[in-house]
């Protein structure tokens, strides 16, 4: 009898844990997350502080923050972050991986450096758009970023980029904005970029870059 | 003439005023609402913008319709797609059966479509293909193009409801969806990937029944192409930097 008793406690305890691990994707990671990046980057100009506030979280709090778009109102699921031009200060803000349901990042503008990182494909799953231009970054175009499938937008154009353009990400199939311009990178463009979305724009202004569309490597 | 003309036209206005107002009574008629929230619903009243949670433009059009989280049941109304100047129907987290109407289509206006978190059931409307917002103005006009795009987001959220059949493949010319969210319901078939919805993925169509295909490899990377000279372009152009900073 009592053994039985437990039994049942124990699988009604299980499947309520699973449906509430299925029903939400990460609501208390969706807070680290932007709790971590906040804590990551120098507000230089004060823009986070004054409605990034974690004293007293709700349900759909997280979508009143400044720059913080949610898949819904009520719920804390981050779906895009537009942190543009907000004179923030630091590195690829790592704390993004938490934000599990995110599609859209747009730290462009900024102050950042360091490196992209290499695994960015695993703290950014489901990116659909991408936008990090107009900052400090240094190092190589991770290859990882060919594993962002869902890609539409990747904007890395005005930064410091060495290093050649990893082939792969030129098979990105749903890419309709692409932009490396303005950068220190160097070697042929890969064959791969043959679509026309890659124009010479997308590829100007990195004086070792050659090759179609730009003039034949010599 | 003139007298006709004027009588004619306030006639008509009032019609027109009298049917949203036809039409949202419809609605509340349909409702259980055990909160009483429909209560300022006046049905004595011509024109429906003094109604709470109804919002009209300056032209007494009704513009948002918000009804989130009321403890509402019962179904939706045809008399919905009456509402033409509709931008926002708010009507997520309540307990709402039936179907969702065609007529919704007729809404072109529409901005915001939020039925999630009830118990619709049925199709999800063919003629929702229909609703989309102009905006090639905005696209000719470089600095409004992005403000307004992203102003003139179109967002439909329909899940955690018991939709089922397929989703109509003319959503993705609704070329103003930004945000979809289809996940948790019943639905079968494809997902499209073309259009509109190369912005979604797995997570706006989660927990379905729909058919996912499996990951495709990325295609084998072909040998770099290299120029003419030495394979080694790389150290050559920076060889030649060296020399011309030496001058």
């Amino acid at each position: 009898m009592l053994i039985s008793r437990i039994f049942k406690v124990v699988v009604v305890s299980c499947v309520w844990l699973l449906l509430s691990c299925s029903l939400s994707y990460g609501t208390d990671t969706d807070i680290a997350c932007l709790k971590s990046i906040k804590e990551s980057l120098v507000d230089t100009r004060n823009y986070l502080n004054s409605t990034w506030n974690f004293e007293n979280v709700t349900e759909g709090s997280l979508c009143t923050f400044l720059g913080v778009e949610c898949w819904h109102p009520n719920e804390n699921r981050v779906l895009n972050i537009r942190l543009s031009d907000m004179g923030l200060k630091g590195r690829f803000p790592l704390g993004l991986t938490n934000c599990t349901s995110i599609t859209g990042i747009d730290l462009s503008s900024n102050e950042l450096f360091g490196s992209i990182p290499q695994n960015i494909s695993e703290i950014i799953v489901f990116a659909t758009s991408l936008d990090l231009s107009s900052n400090n970054f240094s190092g190589e175009i991770p290859s990882s970023l060919a594993n962002c499938s869902f890609l539409n937008v990747l904007k890395l154009d005005h930064n410091q980029l060495t290093g050649q353009i990893p082939g792969q990400i030129g098979f990105l199939g749903r890419l309709k904005n692409f932009s490396v311009a303005n950068n220190l990178l160097s070697g042929p463009i890969p064959s791969s970029f043959n679509s026309s979305i890659f124009t010479k724009e997308s590829f100007a202004n990195n004086p070792g870059l050659c090759g179609k569309p730009l003039s034949p490597c010599v | 003439m003139w007298a006709i003309w004027t009588s004619a036209f306030f006639l008509s206005n009032m019609v027109f005023c009298g049917k949203t107002g036809d039409a949202l009574n419809a609605l509340k008629t349909n409702f259980y609402d055990p909160n009483n929230v429909l209560q300022s619903w006046d049905a004595t009243l011509v024109n429906p913008c003094t109604w709470i949670h109804v919002t009209c433009n300056n032209e007494d059009s009704v513009t948002r319709v918000d009804l989130g989280n009321a403890n509402l049941s019962g179904q939706l109304v045809t008399q919905l797609g009456v509402l033409t100047n509709l931008q926002y129907l708010e009507l997520y987290s309540n307990n709402i059966s039936g179907q969702i109407p065609d007529e919704l289509g007729n809404l072109t206006n529409l901005v915001s479509l939020d039925l999630y978190l009830n118990n619709l059931s049925g199709p999800i409307p063919q003629t929702l293909g229909k609703l989309q917002k102009l905006r090639f103005l905005y696209d000719t006009i470089p600095f409004i193009q992005y403000c307004c795009t992203t102003w003139n987001s179109f967002t439909v959220r329909l899940n955690n409801n018991t939709l089922s059949g397929t989703i109509p493949v003319n959503l993705t010319t609704v070329n103003t969806l930004q945000v979809l969210d289809l996940s948790n319901n019943h639905l079968t078939g494809d997902i499209p990937v073309n259009g509109s919805f190369s912005l979604f993925t797995p997570m706006s169509f989660a927990n379905n029944r729909l058919n996912t295909p499996p990951p495709s490899p990325p295609p084998p990377l072909s040998p770099p192409t290299r120029g003419p000279s030495n394979g080694n372009n790389a150290t050559g152009a920076i060889a030649g930097g060296v020399a011309a900073g030496h001058h």
